[in-house]
């Protein structure tokens, strides 16, 4: 490989540290390095790449990942604490880790279907009925502490087929006039059907808004036993 | 006949280096070389010494990293089956000590002429968490400069670099060739390289 007219480059550099050069060529370069300084520079920068990217970035990567639902292709992505965005608008991946990228701004966002892949399998248990919660961690970080403080009331107070009005979930934490408040914690909810914020409905028996679509609103109840809040509203 | 050039004296061994009873690894403990490894010390000392000798201007340095080559050559020794070469095995093992060395001199942060690697700051009490004292402002940066890569590079770059991957598991990821998973990995690391320049030089004015 590196005979008299061997032109230097970043990228048989990195083949090298790589390990992806053969035997006879790896030993070259081993003894070209000791030769070249340009290439020993470049060789010793991307050395230290190697231990500075993982120990800056792993535990700060968004994870994401896509897989088939009931509901059309859903997406999600996770933090080292949890999921942290669950959706099925029809934003195709670009689209999805567009959103991802701003809404976590200087954390690197990239695919990975194992780190997703209780997600999904819970998820599709879901939806086959064979699951009435979840066992996995939310991570809500990007919330203010009142959403959080909603979000995570209504997880804890309605269980699988339960409902609970808005206003009625503004008086359990505490904030009785905070109904609207309260609304708009709920629609903020980014992990919907773990965070089962379909569960509020309103006072006169309505069904209320959903961020997912309405009409989304009415299967997640369906599936959760409570066709007879369809027929009411 | 074996000894009549450089390259086959050092493999013949005309140049034979005295083979120590003990090896002090970094930590301190002494450890006693397998008859194989003892072998390689008297086959390829002398010149594993001038290649190391080559690459760095301390000679207590290539002291430390020449043992550190046999203690890695005890601990985890190379594969010596059919098709193997152990003198390639210890030139690796002894390069990338070299270039670790040289990324984290910090000698050389003293002229600022421009290389990444002379900004970096000393080796921290740590050894091992890659973060070089690193401020958490500094860390900051370097997830922005990797979360701005373009997608594919950073993906190629997170799973090849952060992860391990192979390039068969990175094409299937990214949905592309291998050399086109490749040539990602690549691209990203070189632009990251020059970006990463700044933030050293930044790190270096604290």
């Amino acid at each position: 490989m590196i005979g008299e007219a061997y032109v230097c480059n970043e990228d048989d550099v990195l083949a090298y540290l790589a390990g992806e050069l053969e035997c006879e060529d790896d030993l070259e370069m081993s003894v070209h390095l000791a030769e070249c300084g340009e290439c020993r520079d470049w060789a010793a920068d991307f050395r230290a790449l190697d231990r500075v990217i993982p120990a800056c970035c792993k535990d700060e990567a968004i994870h994401w990942h896509s897989f088939a639902s009931p509901f059309g292709t859903m997406y999600a992505a996770a933090t080292g604490k949890g999921v942290a965005r669950i959706t099925w608008r029809e934003l195709g991946e670009e689209g999805f880790v567009r959103e991802l990228e701003s809404s976590f701004p200087c954390r690197p966002v990239v695919r990975d279907p194992e780190a997703l892949a209780d997600v999904e399998r819970e998820m599709t248990q879901y939806f086959r009925g064979e699951r009435t919660e979840f066992d996995m961690e939310v991570d809500l970080s990007t919330l203010t502490e009142f959403e959080r403080d909603v979000l995570a009331e209504l997880t804890e107070a309605i269980k699988f087929g339960q409902v609970l009005p808005y206003s009625e979930l503004a008086r359990r934490i505490g904030k009785p006039k905070a109904a609207r408040a309260v609304g708009n914690a709920v629609g903020a909810n980014p992990v919907p059907i773990v965070v089962p914020c379909h569960r509020v409905v309103r006072l006169d028996g309505g069904l209320g808004g959903y961020g997912g679509g309405v009409e989304y609103k009415e299967r997640l109840l369906e599936i959760e036993g409570r066709a007879d809040l369809l027929r009411a509203s | 006949m074996p000894g009549t050039t450089p390259a086959a004296r050092a493999l013949h061994g005309p140049v034979r280096a005295h083979a120590p009873d003990t090896i002090e690894s970094r930590e301190g403990a002494r450890i006693a070389p397998p008859k194989g490894v003892e072998g390689w010390i008297g086959r390829y000392g002398a010149e594993l010494r001038r290649h190391l000798t080559r690459m760095l201007s301390s000679e207590a340095d290539v002291d430390d990293l020449l043992q550190e080559v046999w203690v890695t050559a005890i601990r985890r020794p190379p594969d010596t089956g059919p098709g193997s070469n152990v003198r390639a095995w210890l030139y690796r093992v002894a390069t990338n000590a070299a270039l670790d060395c040289l990324s984290k001199d910090r000698r050389r942060c003293c002229a600022l002429d421009g290389r990444l690697t002379q900004l970096l700051p000393e080796r921290t009490a740590t050894p091992g968490d890659g973060l070089d004292g690193l401020s958490e402002a500094g860390r900051e940066r370097v997830r922005e400069k990797v979360a701005l890569l373009p997608r594919k590079q950073r993906e190629a770059v997170w799973l090849r670099w952060v992860e391990g991957q192979d390039y068969a598991t990175i094409a299937e990821r990214l949905d592309c060739s291998q050399a086109s998973a490749r040539a990602n990995v690549y691209n990203g690391l070189k632009r990251l390289r020059s970006e990463l320049f700044e933030i050293w030089r930044k790190e270096n004015e604290r």
